[in-house]
């Protein structure tokens, strides 16, 4: 009879070395013994093998019987098996080849950690801020106290719509990608929280400045400027300076200022003297005018 | 035998939480202005700039909103130094106007360690000024009156 809750097979197959025989699949019939209540199912294999191989096994079986119809089997406490069993199962329990000692296990606390290996990812990062340092034409280092999420947004938002772009990485990575280059020097900067901000044009510090001026929490620590190293200081006077084409005016008056002393040196006395004819004329007019003003009255 | 038990039965958390520990006590109620002055490229301002950062947190600044933090940047190799300008209360407790820290060569824990040991203690104490009472104390405060009037009433 097989009910639906019936477990076919409680076959335990194993290969046991019978006095130099050849291995044998057996039925060991011991574990099912049990108690009425529960109904056994066997499949027949060789019946005469195993009464041949097990002595013992003498027990009557059918043909077939169900193991279990209840929800519940008992594993948690088996029952002692027979001494037969016994024996059985010890001499097959299967014995693995050692497993090797963990190659870590003999080493030193230091060897160990040495052996942590750099994620590739790293290297990526690092070539993109390469990559930023190369191609902006100005680069600004703020230590950035704590702020909010929302608040740097609406920074970053800003910034973005004057084409400069803010951005963070860790030391670690920004010192992989400048260790060996020109921009060893802004290593110093990035020992605590800080931001990046890039710009790929050129002339626009002063937006930049004024952006951040309304934000506390970006404090200005220095930053690179076609190739240049600045300070703080030093970026708000390049802030501060009018621009390329005035500046290049003002290096050609410079330039020409030496020989426009010079000039200006010899024509001293000459000028001085037509200043002072000059007023003399001017005095002199002024004082027929009068004359003649006066005469219609 | 064995020998006495000695040491912590607690394992301490680390750097991270000694900081965090003493983070929690920080009061700038005595203080009206601090100014923290660093060369960013100089070495050692590792601590003091991890000290700005740490003060600019709201818990922090929640203890005295009143209480402005300037930071100031120099060029020229100066060593990293942090004001606290006093509020005149603690400026008469402590009989100093400011109190300056050399934060060069000190830790970030050891900042506040320090920030704690001198300036926390300066705080001038809470002063209790809305007590709400409840139906109980009212009772007991006006139950000795009334307890007085009310028998008079009923004789």
């Amino acid at each position: 009879m097989v009910d639906s809750k019936t477990v076919v097979t409680i076959i335990q197959c194993n290969y046991i070395p019978i006095r130099g025989n050849l291995a044998a699949k057996t039925v060991n019939s011991h574990s099912f013994q049990f108690p009425t209540l529960y109904q056994k199912h066997y499949s027949i294999m060789s019946l005469s093998l195993i009464q041949k191989i097990l002595p013992l096994a003498k027990s009557s079986t059918p043909a077939l019987q169900s193991v279990r119809f209840k929800g519940k089997i008992n594993i948690q406490r088996p029952k002692e098996p027979h001494y037969e069993r016994a024996r059985v199962v010890a001499v097959t329990q299967p014995k693995y080849p050692e497993p090797p000692k963990a190659k870590s296990c003999f080493k030193t606390r230091a060897e160990r950690t040495q052996q942590q290996i750099e994620n590739p990812y790293n290297e990526i990062i690092a070539r993109e801020v390469r990559n930023w340092l190369d191609h902006s034409r100005l680069v600004a280092v703020f230590h950035l106290n704590s702020i909010t999420s929302d608040e740097i947004f609406r920074v970053r938002v800003q910034l973005h719509k004057q084409n400069l772009h803010l951005k963070s990485y860790g030391r670690k990575i920004i010192s992989q990608a400048v260790a060996a280059t020109r921009y060893e020097a802004i290593l110093p900067l990035f020992h605590s929280n800080h931001c990046i901000v890039f710009s790929p044009d050129q002339q626009t510090i002063g937006s930049l400045l004024r952006i951040t001026r309304k934000v506390p929490q970006m404090v200005l620590l220095g930053g690179v400027v076609e190739d240049t190293l600045l300070s703080r200081n030093e970026l708000m006077a390049y802030a501060q300076l009018p621009g390329l084409q005035a500046v290049q005016a003002q290096l050609v008056q410079t330039l020409n200022q030496a020989a426009g002393h010079l000039v200006q040196q010899m024509q001293a006395h000459q000028q001085s003297f037509v200043q002072v004819l000059d007023v003399h004329a001017k005095g002199e007019v002024k004082e027929t005018t009068p004359e003649l003003t006066e005469e219609p009255k | 035998m064995s020998v006495p038990f000695s040491g912590a039965l607690r394992r301490s958390g680390g750097i991270v939480s000694a900081i965090g520990k003493q983070l929690k006590s920080v009061n700038l109620k005595g203080v009206k202005r601090i100014t923290v002055q660093f060369d960013p490229f100089a070495e050692n301002v590792k601590s003091t700039r991890e000290f700005l950062f740490l003060l600019s947190t709201p818990k922090v600044a929640l203890t005295n909103p009143k209480c402005v933090i300037k930071s100031e940047i120099v060029c020229d190799r100066q060593s990293a130094s942090i004001k606290f300008a006093l509020i005149d209360s603690a400026q008469e407790q402590a009989k100093v106007k400011e109190i300056r820290f050399n934060s060069d060569n000190i830790n970030t824990l050891e900042l506040l360690q320090l920030c704690n040991r001198h300036v926390s203690s300066l705080a001038p104490p809470e002063e209790i000024t809305n007590k709400v009472l409840t139906k109980a104390e009212k009772q007991k405060l006006g139950g000795g009156a009334g307890g007085g009037k009310k028998a008079t009433k009923k004789k």
